[in-house]
């Protein structure tokens, strides 16, 4: 009974003693007080401003475009950073809300003043002190800049993208008189009527013609708050009136149709009262919902309210036209849908190649014989690899944009299932059982191993960073996997590779073969005798400044030689005077005789001797095996016994099991070209069918893969950004001396709005980045030309970002990123001192991009640094960009703070318990 | 009371029945020993950690990590210059679906060992709530670490870390010794708040604590854990084994029981850790030998010690506190301060402060039997 008590009493000492949540209780709440004049007019001046019409702007055409060249994919209204400056609270979890709060309602009072719920209260606002201390926020114009920073998305697309802040503050501004007085919100139709937002909760989003938005954005939903403006008071004098036209009935009679007056004009002001008919069953029979009060009005109708007046003609038929809502969109041009094939597959057993599409997310079937496509499927978002289970009934197709993987019954032809995997699933593969499948998440770094017949997700493995490829061999005993990124073995510490080795029969890690100065190690393959397998890589100089280009060893590019006993050779396929940029995949003839090897970056394919490789490196000395060959250009001679040129960047590449023939994906010609394995010449090119025009987007896609652009077709830009990404290395670029100013590579994903660019921050636009400084200090070629700068900006502005795996909006925060927003948020240590503002994490890290693009020193800069100021870095999807810090110094982002920084420079985090910096990470994840 | 002295005197002769075969019935005693130490190839003597995965033996060290082959005996280990990011292994734990080897490292934080490489989660480097680790346990898809200042859980999937402390468990001291998985439970031994169990279904604690809140004495025998000052706990068959320094005890689910060894076979009462077999069978590992609970339900003890003077060894079979039977054998442990214990089909690994010990079970049995009075004087060196 005493422990009854006690644990009573601990609940409601617990539940007193817990600060109350604020949540967002929408514009209108406040609204019901700061009305009237002697209130200044907040609420009307709120909603007359472009603020109140935010989230209604995101259905605009032009917003399409905008989400673009963003890095999005998604809808606009949907997008999260969209909403960072297009609504309220859009970093608070659906908890955060009261059932008052409408999204719909754009950027509202607590956009700026914070979730008012302990604040809104009279008693309570009534006293400033106690108002802030309730959460009531009084922002500066540096707040506004959190969004009204120019932004390279909206000045690409819009006539008038930026805003001057001091005089847009100006007119926003909304003073409170003194003496306030609240003056009460003018009582609205009532009755049947149901409020404008009632319709919108249906007549929303493109398949109603985005109607609500319409209306938000149009006269008739500030008809009420125009009432409040000075030409209003000075013309309703005609009318007679003369106290507040907010509040006379004359006024409202034509200016506040609705369930609220506040909504103006509302939807029932033409359509009649909603209450008998908005239901969705009788507005889906439009004979019963006029029978149950729909009014369908006529332009007739508009005069009850609209006359001409002085000076002023009202035009009912132009007006018509601007108000015009109908439910069906006007047609929208659709941009060309190019195929981008990738990998491929034989189906066992058949004479059909697979070909796996990114770009139109499916899978393209071509007949071998007939050269000829003959299917395509569908799959889900980017389509990266496929594979088959030995018996060629089933495919597996890897959806890199949505995590998963489409199991196909190709016979059928038809997704019969889709498997939900890790980050960024790329290679595929089942064993020679066909017991497990194999699937490697590039972005997590780590293996999903299913059942391949119950499709039941049976196990996860370590892989090495970014994997890439797999590999099974002849024997079946193991599979092999590449990865694209290095090991994370420390601040400027030469690069090491891992392929992971798996042992088939148990679905175990066995070995990991460390490759010694490699990176973005691709594609593999076993040669049929079992001896070895082959694996592309490159060799990124990354510790000597990149203007090396001109000595040829910058980037190399060739092959890892894995040996079955746990050895491995490196050998390059460039030569002295032409590079082999970005070798992407190999495969072997089935009698071992050649191996044949993609470069992406120069359009060709390498044919190798497999035995004058082997014999070269057998002949060789073991110093020379570990130090001269695998840096020597002039060794490809030896053993690359022909160059085939195909089409723009080709990727994948399979032979045919009868050895006739190979298949190359030319990604960025949507095509496969045949390589006729008796004459090594590319004999037939197939069509996938894409679009035979080249946009300014897929011009600037090509010129990103090709290594044209770098001093002897070295390197393209997709070699230090595989996909737009990065290869997580830390480089030295300028030729100040070996190891000054190193600096972290950052990713493309999302890079249009996050200007400057570089470390420094001294870089204002993309165009300066990637015309001369590109030149000066990484290609050492002549620049990109005008059109194909802006054809290559265009494209890195539209390389598209992963959706966050952290969180979804509309879900719920975890209890640790619930608890690691408000750190991120806090403005008082946990010892009680005050954060000055710029030691918060939100002051420099704002939504939605989570950052304020300015340079910041944050206690960072290393004795060969030749600057302490760095660019604030955005945070979105932080977690998949390791490492971190201006010179990637931070192994993890753990580290950032545990670290790098010992005293408060870096935000105030050094008294935060470890639990609180756990649950920070967990919140920044999110991001 | 008639019912109750007519049901009393029934059951007289049943008890004595059951107790006279019961007193011939005897417990498997482990007399082929193979030791290993530095000479071996370990790369030190004292030994903190065991784990056994098939043919294969991990051994934690004070020095680094020791594998050893069980077919051939031999030994590979690593130490930090061949990339073990700290020497000392305190626990070890595999991964039963990836066989990855997770390690604790006193001072070093969490290690994962996955065909030949070394991953490190560190207090500066991840949500590792301390570098003191003293114990892992893979529980599905999570590692749980128990370190000197709470213990920390890892979510292999997400990379999320959760740090148990007197903040969101009922801790009320947070230097955790042990920790183990199995059967969906998760459970802590904690330095001063006994045994701590997490249950993976509801996601809730329990808290196992010694209800007289006595620290030097038991004063009420069997009415909970022995003391709050734990070591180890296992949970298998659905029964809870704990060690601590002052006892060892049993908990069924409904029923208490305390061991001592005043009253049992049990060599000390120090214990430093323990490996339960079954809900009938435990061993521990105490500062003045091997103690193993053959038989739980009839008290059956077998202590193995080493004469540190003669350099031989011996078991002493007891039951309650009667001794049923001694068996000389010349090599058994390398030393009587134990540390670290696994049991693995019919063999027995034991680490000591001076080497590993591992026990042959040729003809194991479960619980008690009758057989032969042993006379086996194991002088074997094989190692």
């Amino acid at each position: 009974m005493k422990r009854g008590i006690c644990a009573v009493a601990f609940i409601a000492f617990a539940l007193l003693a817990a600060p109350p949540k604020p949540v967002y209780v929408g514009s209108k709440a406040c609204g019901a007080c700061h009305n009237g004049r002697s209130m200044g007019h907040q609420y009307s001046k709120w909603l007359l401003s472009k603020h109140a019409q935010g989230y209604a702007a995101l259905s605009k055409p032009e917003s399409r475009e905008i989400v673009k060249v963003s890095g999005l994919r998604g809808d606009p209204w949907k997008e999260p950073i969209c909403l960072g400056c297009h609504s309220t609270g859009a970093s608070a979890d659906e908890r955060d809300f009261d059932e008052t709060f409408r999204v719909e309602d754009g950027l509202q009072c607590e956009a700026c003043h914070g979730p008012g719920s302990e604040y809104m209260g009279e008693d309570v606002m009534k006293n400033r002190e106690a108002a802030i201390q309730a959460g009531l926020k009084l922002p500066k114009e540096d707040h506004c800049l959190g969004c009204h920073i120019e932004k390279g998305s909206h000045t690409a697309v819009l006539k008038n993208p930026t805003v001057d802040i001091a005089k847009a503050i100006k007119e926003i501004a909304h003073p409170l008189p003194k003496p306030a007085k609240s003056t009460p919100l003018p009582d609205g139709r009532g009755g049947k009527y149901i409020g404008s937002a009632a319709c919108g909760k249906c007549h929303n989003g493109p398949g109603h013609g985005h109607q609500y938005d319409v209306w938000r954005r149009g006269p008739h939903a500030r008809a009420w708050a125009v009432l409040a403006t000075p030409a209003a008071k000075a013309s309703v004098a005609r009318y007679n009136v003369t106290g507040d036209p907010q509040q006379a009935v004359v006024c409202l009679d034509c200016h506040a149709v609705g369930a609220t007056a506040d909504e103006g004009i509302g939807c029932e002001a033409c359509h009649g009262p909603g209450k008998d008919y908005a239901t969705e069953a009788v507005m889906k029979d439009r004979a019963a919902a006029q029978k149950a009060g729909l009014r369908i009005p006529a332009r007739t109708a508009c005069s009850h309210c609209h006359k001409d007046s002085p000076g002023k003609t009202f035009d009912a038929s132009e007006k018509w036209t601007t108000i015009a809502h109908p439910t069906k969109l006007p047609p929208v041009a659709e941009a060309p849908r190019y195929k981008t094939p990738l990998n491929m597959a034989m189906r066992p057993g058949s004479r059909e190649l697979w070909v796996a599409l990114e770009a139109s997310d499916a899978v393209s079937i071509v007949d071998t014989a007939a050269r000829a496509v003959i299917a395509e499927i569908h799959t889900g978002e980017a389509a990266t690899d496929v594979t088959f289970t030995p018996d060629g009934k089933r495919a597996f197709v890897s959806n890199r944009q949505e995590d998963s993987v489409s199991v196909i019954d190709a016979d059928q032809r038809k997704v019969t299932a889709t498997l939900k995997v890790g980050d960024e699933p790329h290679g595929v593969l089942t064993d020679k059982a066909g017991r497990f499948l194999y699937v490697l998440n590039t972005a997590s770094s780590d293996i999903h191993v299913f059942d391949a017949s119950s499709l039941q997700f049976v196990k996860k493995l370590a892989a090495g960073r970014g994997p890439w490829s797999l590999a099974l061999s002849p024997d079946g005993a193991s599979i092999l996997a590449t990865s694209t990124h290095g090991n994370l073995n420390g601040f400027r510490k030469p690069l090491v590779s891992e392929v992971t080795v798996i042992d088939a029969s148990r679905a175990t890690v066995a070995a990991r073969r460390m490759i010694h100065g490699a990176n973005l190690m691709m594609g593999v393959a076993w040669h049929p005798s079992g001896e070895y397998a082959l694996a592309t890589l490159n060799r990124t100089k990354n510790l000597v400044p990149m203007t090396r280009l001109m000595q040829g060893w910058t980037i190399t590019n060739g092959l890892a030689v894995l040996w079955k006993d746990g050895t491995v050779d490196e050998v390059l396929l460039d030569q002295p005077g032409l590079g082999f940029a970005d070798a992407t995949d190999v495969a072997i003839t089935p009698d071992g005789r050649y191996a044949l090897v993609t470069s992406s970056g120069n359009d060709c394919v390498a044919v190798v001797d497999c035995a004058k490789l082997t014999r070269l490196l057998k002949s060789a000395s073991k110093l020379e095996r570990e130090t001269v060959i695998p840096n020597h250009l002039g060794k490809s001679a030896d053993f690359v016994v022909k160059t085939i040129p195909v089409k723009n960047s080709p990727r994948g590449i399979v032979v045919a099991s009868d050895g006739s023939a190979a298949y190359v994906a030319n990604s960025i010609s949507d095509s496969v070209s045949v390589i006729d394995l008796h004459a090594l010449e590319a004999s037939a090119r197939i069509d996938l069918g894409g679009p035979k025009q080249e946009t300014k987007q897929r011009y600037g896609e090509r010129l990103f893969h090709s290594a044209k652009i770098s001093f002897r077709r070295q390197f393209a830009c997709h070699s230090c950004h595989p996909d737009g990404h990065v290869d997580g290395i830390t480089y030295d670029i300028e030729s100040d001396g070996i190891g000054v100013s190193p600096v972290d590579n950052r990713t493309l994903r999302g890079i249009l709005d996050t200007a400057p660019f570089k470390w420094e921050g001294t870089n204002p636009t993309l165009k300066r980045q990637c015309g001369a400084r590109l030149s000066i200090f990484f290609t050492r070629n002549l620049p990109f030309s005008e059109q194909e700068l802006d054809a290559l900006d265009y494209y890195i502005t539209t390389i598209p970002r992963p959706p966050n795996r952290y969180f979804t909006p509309g879900t719920k925060y975890t209890p640790a990123q619930r608890r690691g927003k408000i750190i991120f948020e806090r403005t008082v240590t946990n010892d009680g001192r005050q954060i000055p503002p710029e030691g918060r994490c939100v002051y420099c890290h704002m939504p939605p991009y989570y950052t304020s693009r300015k340079v910041f020193d944050v206690g960072t800069q290393q004795a060969l640094d030749r600057t302490g100021k760095f660019d604030v870095p955005h945070l979105n999807n932080i977690y998949d960009s390791a490492p971190y810090l201006h010179n990637g110094m931070a192994m993890t982002l753990e580290e950032i703070w545990t670290v790098h920084n010992p005293y408060d420079k870096h935000g105030f985090t050094n008294d935060l318990t470890k639990d609180q910096l756990n649950d920070l990470i967990e919140y920044i994840k999110t991001l | 009371m008639k019912f109750l002295t007519t049901t009393a005197l029934l059951l007289i002769p049943a008890v004595a029945c059951a107790q006279a075969p019961a007193a011939k019935k005897l417990p498997y005693v482990y007399t082929k020993w193979k030791q290993f130490t530095k000479a071996d190839g370990l790369p030190n003597d004292h030994i903190f950690a065991v784990k056994s995965d098939g043919d294969r033996l991990w051994v934690g060290t004070e020095g680094g990590l020791a594998l050893i082959d069980k077919k051939t005996g031999k030994v590979k280990s690593w130490t930090e210059k061949d990339g073990l990011p700290f020497r000392v292994v305190t626990g070890i734990d595999i991964d039963p679906k990836t066989g990855d080897v997770w390690l604790a490292l006193f001072g070093g934080g969490l290690a994962r060992f996955s065909a030949g490489r070394f991953d490190h989660w560190h207090q500066l480097n991840s949500g590792l709530v301390n570098d003191v680790v003293y114990g892992v346990a893979v529980e599905n898809n999570n590692v749980w670490a128990a370190t000197t200042a709470g213990a920390s859980r890892m979510n292999m999937v997400t990379g999320e870390w959760t740090i148990f402390t007197e903040k969101n468990a009922p801790m009320e001291e947070i230097w955790n010794y042990g920790v183990h998985y199995r059967d969906g439970k998760v459970h802590l031994a904690v330095w001063g708040s006994g045994v701590l169990e997490y249950d993976i279904a509801t996601e809730r604690w329990k808290d196992y604590l010694d209800p007289d809140a006595e620290m030097e004495i038991d004063l009420y025998r069997d009415d909970g854990i022995v003391h709050v000052i734990t070591t180890g706990a296992n949970y298998v068959d659905k029964v809870l084994w704990v060690s601590t320094y002052f006892g060892v005890c049993r908990y069924d689910g409904r029923n208490w029981r305390a061991f001592y060894n005043m009253d049992s076979g049990i060599p000390s009462d120090f214990n430093n850790n323990l490996r339960a077999r079954s809900g009938n069978e435990a061993w521990f590992a105490t500062d003045k030998g091997l103690g193993g609970i053959m038989d739980a339900a009839t008290n059956t003890w077998v202590a193995y010690t080493r004469d540190p003077k003669s350099n031989t060894g011996k078991a002493i079979v007891s039951r309650d506190k009667t001794v049923l039977e001694t068996v000389e054998m010349g090599l058994n442990l390398p030393h009587n301060y134990i540390i670290a214990i696994d049991t693995d089909g019919n063999d027995i690994f034991v680490g000591t402060a001076k080497g590993l010990a591992w026990g042959i079970g040729d003809g194991y049995y479960a619980g008690v039997k009758e057989r032969p009075r042993i006379i086996t004087e194991n002088r074997s060196k094989a190692k």
